[in-house]
């Protein structure tokens, strides 16, 4: 088992946290990354409104994401979204499709947060957590 | 009051379809933006469900082994397998009119005390969101008396296949007709959350129907990374009717006071819960829970007890039937095991080793007259297939 985990690791790419170029968030911890793609916090520590994007079900950069920065499972982070959704407490974060799309979507709003590989990064984006 | 409350959720539904008409057109326009699909606040109307197909078997044929006092029957007398115990399907429709304002309506079809699987509204409610965690709501809410409450029918949200039993059932009122209040602030990366709760409920239960005023709750949750600590306060005044005799019973505060904890780092949990509540008698259940996540697999262990009830002064002397009741304790050994086969769906499989008191039949249920298994143990194993979608 832990072999297996393991092997899945080393073949992964680096997951990195943007926002935009444009935003005036420089760092966030994990802590705060985390709160807001459970959406626990809906604003960064600094003030201003956060709006998460996650990409697709399935993507190696969600799950190297969520295994590395909020320490879930595929299946537990649905099991916690099927909790919240149920008790009409939110929604899980929007859905962007790959890396790129992710980049622009960030790139073009100030309010956003997303997560890419980190060979994806450019001027458009600023890293605020490398986990 | 009661015409009020009984108003209010109804304007709540009726609010809710005029809003819902309003809505779909402007649902197809919006969903898909630029390869973009919109699951969260943007999209104005969802439609969600979830539900558990499960089936239970007890050893023994004496007496029915029932999770709640509201079913009429369980596995064990009534039949080998039953699927009252866990089996339910449950629909959500949630509505974003602003980004603020949303609107909820949760009907949930399970095993009822009149033996049909009746739907029933759940939840139909207002809520105005200050932040994601500071909130008003109006209508029919959850009551959080415990740590899984909001959650207790949503089988997939959780490891087992139904929380502790001897815990869960002390408290069997799943909502509340009226107002809360949520308010969360932090101290460094410690979250506070601070609910307060005021309303009235109804129960259904095979011999009786049991009415709740004046009920306020106070409940403080602080959550600290991976951990989770949770204090509750609730009190009510409750009478209930006898569908048998046809006799209301006088009113009869009832206070419960809870406790809860959990740590969960992802890779292991440990869940443990504790509750008081008095209202003619004072009893007491706790239970303590601990599994490890490997990969798919979730095996869990739980131990749970529920302690009989003393007589607390100031009441009416006790009658036979109301002395046998306060009577009643239970301990349970569970393991069991959830397995994430395919996404969204998961099994689980459970045994359960129950111990009835030395001087109780514990909470089985349907015995025949002059029953006595004090003291002996029964074997329960439960299948579950939960879903969502």
């Amino acid at each position: 088992m832990l072999c297996v985990l393991f092997c899945t690791a080393s073949s992964w790419a680096d997951v990195v946290v943007v926002v935009s170029a444009r935003s005036s968030v420089t760092r966030l911890s994990a802590d705060n990354v985390t709160k807001i793609f459970l959406g626990k916090k809906n604003t960064y520590p600094g003030g201003g409104n956060a709006i998460p994007v996650d990409q697709l079900e399935g993507s190696v950069t969600r799950e190297e994401f969520y295994l590395k920065v909020v320490s879930k499972s595929a299946s537990q982070l649905a099991a916690y979204w099927a909790k919240v959704i149920f008790t009409g407490d939110g929604y899980p974060p929007r859905l962007v499709e790959g890396n790129i799309a992710v980049k622009r979507f960030v790139a073009a709003n100030p309010d956003a947060i997303g997560y890419i590989d980190k060979s994806n990064v450019d001027s458009s984006v600023r890293v605020v957590l490398e986990p | 009051m009661k015409v009020k409350y009984s108003l209010s959720v109804f304007c709540m539904i009726a609010a809710w379809l005029s809003v819902a008409e309003a809505a779909t057109q402007a649902v197809s326009d919006s969903s898909v933006n630029e390869g973009l699909i919109n699951r969260s606040e943007p999209t104005l109307f969802t439609l969600g469900g979830f539900g558990t197909l499960g089936v239970s078997h007890s050893s023994q044929s004496l007496g029915d082994y029932i999770l709640d006092s509201t079913l009429p029957k369980g596995a064990g007398r009534s039949s080998s397998w039953s699927m009252g115990n866990d089996s339910r399907i449950g629909a959500q429709l949630t509505a974003n009119p602003t980004s603020t304002v949303s609107m909820v309506l949760q009907i949930i079809s399970e095993y009822q005390s009149d033996n049909t699987y009746h739907p029933e509204i759940e939840w139909a409610n207002v809520k105005y969101a200050f932040s994601p965690n500071t909130y008003i709501r109006a209508g029919r809410i959850a009551l959080p008396t415990f740590l899984n409450s909001d959650s207790r029918k949503v089988g997939y949200s959780y490891p087992w296949i139904h929380p502790p039993v001897d815990l869960y059932r002390v408290v069997s009122i799943t909502n509340s007709d009226g107002v809360d209040a949520n308010y969360r602030f932090e101290i460094g990366e410690a979250g506070n959350t601070i609910k307060i709760l005021n309303g009235k409920n109804t129960i259904k239960r095979p011999t009786s129907i049991s009415t709740s005023e004046d009920m306020w709750g106070v409940f403080d949750t602080i959550d600290y990374g991976a951990a989770l600590f949770r204090i509750g306060y609730q009190k009510r005044n409750a009478s209930s009717y006898s569908l048998l005799t046809g006799i209301t019973g006088a009113w009869v505060p009832n206070i419960d006071l809870s406790v809860g904890g959990s740590y969960d780092p992802g890779n292991w949990f440990v869940m443990s819960e504790w509750i008081q509540r008095k209202s003619t008698t004072k009893l007491s259940a706790m239970y303590l829970s601990a599994g490890v996540r490997l990969d798919k697999f979730t095996p869990y262990v739980t131990y749970s007890n529920n302690g009989r009830g003393s007589f607390l002064p100031g009441f009416p002397p006790p009658t036979v039937a109301s002395v046998l009741s306060a009577s009643r304790s239970q301990s349970t050994f569970t393991t069991g095991m959830r397995w994430d086969f395919r996404k969204n769906t998961d099994l689980k499989l459970q045994y359960d080793n129950v111990k009835l008191s030395d001087n109780s039949n514990g909470y089985l249920a349907n015995l025949p007259a002059n029953t006595v298994l004090f003291g002996t143990r029964l074997h329960v194993i439960s299948a579950v297939v939960d879903f969502v979608f």
